[in-house]
């Protein structure tokens, strides 16, 4: 699995190192709107997981890289976890790399003494690190669950056809159930378990709920990856390329 | 381990309107083996189905002694350190340069050899800042095929490698090749519709069409003892009367100005009928004989 990593952080370096550079631009602009830094981590992350997923993708037919790379001393185990290992690695890149320019941007702000709303909303507080955290995780979730959708739909059409029919896989799985629910009249009635979820949010007030909110925002982010490699190991097995 | 380094019984494969039929194919230790046919035959199918890039419907084959369907799994994974693969065009990424395709197989291949690698793509000309984009299709191909020489493999198994390759280098590459089997323990399987390339190189040439193989005959057998007998019209009868061509191997061609007829032993005819002239068989001239030729 390791050569297989190896091999995608190889092809993928060069487009990380474009999308580093357009992340940081669209998180600052992102964060400069809505007057917050906490954007900034929040975006990369989530951009970073759905990008990997997609761009690593996108190579696969390029070529018929997908076919010849079969041919190298890999199993097609090692191509799956090596993708999946390559989706969590840039991902996690593109946490830090937000939490570290979200930081530089509050640290300049302060430094500078930028007046108005943009440089009191950058100040740099002490209280925003666990906020960033709790949100950071959330988009973590956020990007582990798309990529953990998308990535065995690749593996199993291939990205050409793959992205034919995401949108329709979006449709299902994020709109028709919303509206399902609308229609229901669930929602005017109240979802059962919402109170649970109230629970949770006011949870997240404390310092102990932040942490716990955390730590289960990341483990329920390594499940969804889990599954979903399962998933992708089991439909790339059988694949004709 | 001595004997085959490839072994195909009865390799079946059914697509919509294509079948490949109980492929039998064998390479040996220490052999080139040409493999041809026309666009279509199933030569690249075959290759996928050795490489056990899809699950076949019959039959069983092996690389170095792996089943194919291993291949791809973690049991067999490691064979295809010691197997060069090349297909009929560069498959990789195009937005590599040259040194990062290196680094790539050198992070796949334990056996990776940088400085061969170099040394190949300096003599093939190849600049390592290039991307795979940037490089013609003659240029691709060497850098597949530096690719397939830098890693120690004891099996080559090529897809049209020497297609989109101007003569000299094609000569270069025939070099590196006559050089790579020259190693004990090594073969090759080539398919090509360059011909004279296997004329040059093949121990043995095989022949498929419409999934089945047609022929498989020593190279030498086609070039040094067959011939082509340029016949009028009336010396067919005469040729397939006096039996020095058994009649079921009689196949003839027609063409406008006479017919050519398949000799099995070219110098044995010109003894048995010295005023028809007998041209020397190509690999060519036996294909297409063989397969629109007419028998009697």
């Amino acid at each position: 699995m390791k050569r297989a990593f190896l091999l995608e952080m190889t092809i993928f370096r060069d487009y990380a190192r474009q999308l580093v550079g357009l992340g940081l631009l669209v998180s600052l602009c992102i964060g400069l709107g809505m007057q917050t830094p906490l954007a900034m981590p929040a975006t990369l992350t989530c951009m970073f997981f759905m990008m990997s997923a997609m761009g690593l993708a996108a190579y696969d037919q390029l070529n018929h890289w997908e076919l010849f790379r079969l041919t190298l001393p890999l199993s097609r185990r090692d191509v799956v976890l090596g993708r999946y290992a390559a989706i969590v690695t840039f991902g996690l890149t593109g946490m830090v790399v937000g939490i570290v320019a979200a930081l530089v941007a509050t640290l300049v702000v302060s430094a500078v003494g930028v007046p108005g709303e943009v440089g009191e909303a950058f100040a740099f507080d002490p209280s925003m690190l666990s906020v960033m955290a709790v949100v950071t995780c959330f988009t973590l979730l956020i990007g582990s669950v798309v990529a953990s959708i998308v990535t065995p739909l690749y593996f199993r059409l291939g990205q050409t056809r793959a992205t034919q029919i995401l949108p329709t896989v979006i449709v299902l799985l994020f709109v028709v159930p919303v509206v399902i629910l609308g229609n229901s009249g669930m929602l005017d009635g109240g979802i059962p378990g919402m109170e649970l979820v109230s629970a949770a949010l006011k949870a997240l007030d404390t310092p102990a709920g932040m942490a716990v909110g955390c730590v289960v925002l990341v483990v329920l982010s390594a499940v969804a990856l889990a599954i979903s490699a399962a998933v992708s190991l089991k439909l790339y097995e059988r694949r004709e390329l | 381990m001595s004997g085959s380094l490839i072994e195909a019984r009865g390799l079946t494969k059914h697509y919509d309107g294509f079948s490949l039929e109980g492929v039998d194919l064998t390479v040996n230790e220490g052999e080139v083996v040409g493999f041809i046919g026309q666009n279509g035959a199933g030569k690249s199918t075959t290759i996928k189905a050795l490489l056990g890039l899809f699950p076949t419907d019959g039959g069983t084959s092996s690389v170095l002694g792996v089943p194919s369907d291993e291949l791809s799994r973690a049991s067999g994974a490691a064979v295809k350190e010691q197997v060069g693969v090349v297909f009929d065009a560069i498959s990789l990424p195009e937005h590599l340069k040259v040194a990062d395709v290196g680094r790539i197989y050198e992070r796949t291949y334990a056996t990776w050899d940088a400085h061969r690698f170099e040394r190949l793509t300096a003599e093939f000309g190849l600049d390592a800042k290039k991307t795979v984009k940037e490089l013609s299709r003659g240029m691709g191909m060497k850098l597949s095929l530096a690719c397939a020489l830098a890693h120690d493999a004891r099996l080559l198994i090529l897809d049209e490698a020497t297609a989109g390759l101007d003569p000299m280098a094609r000569d270069e590459v025939l070099d590196l090749l006559r050089d790579f089997v020259a190693e004990p323990g090594r073969a090759i399987l080539m398919s090509s519709h360059i011909t004279s390339d296997l004329e040059r190189i093949a121990d043995r040439i095989v022949c498929i069409d419409a999934g089945r193989i047609v022929f498989d005959l020593p190279k030498d057998v086609i070039t040094d003892e067959m011939g082509v007998a340029r016949c009028r019209v009336a010396d067919l009868e005469k040729i397939a009367d006096s039996g020095v061509v058994p009649d079921a191997e009689l196949r003839y061609l027609r063409h406008d100005y006479g017919i050519d007829v398949l000799v099995p032993d070219r110098f044995a005819f010109a003894e048995s009928f010295p005023e028809v002239p007998v041209d020397r068989m190509t690999i060519d001239d036996y294909m297409t004989l063989t397969l629109k030729g007419g028998v009697r």
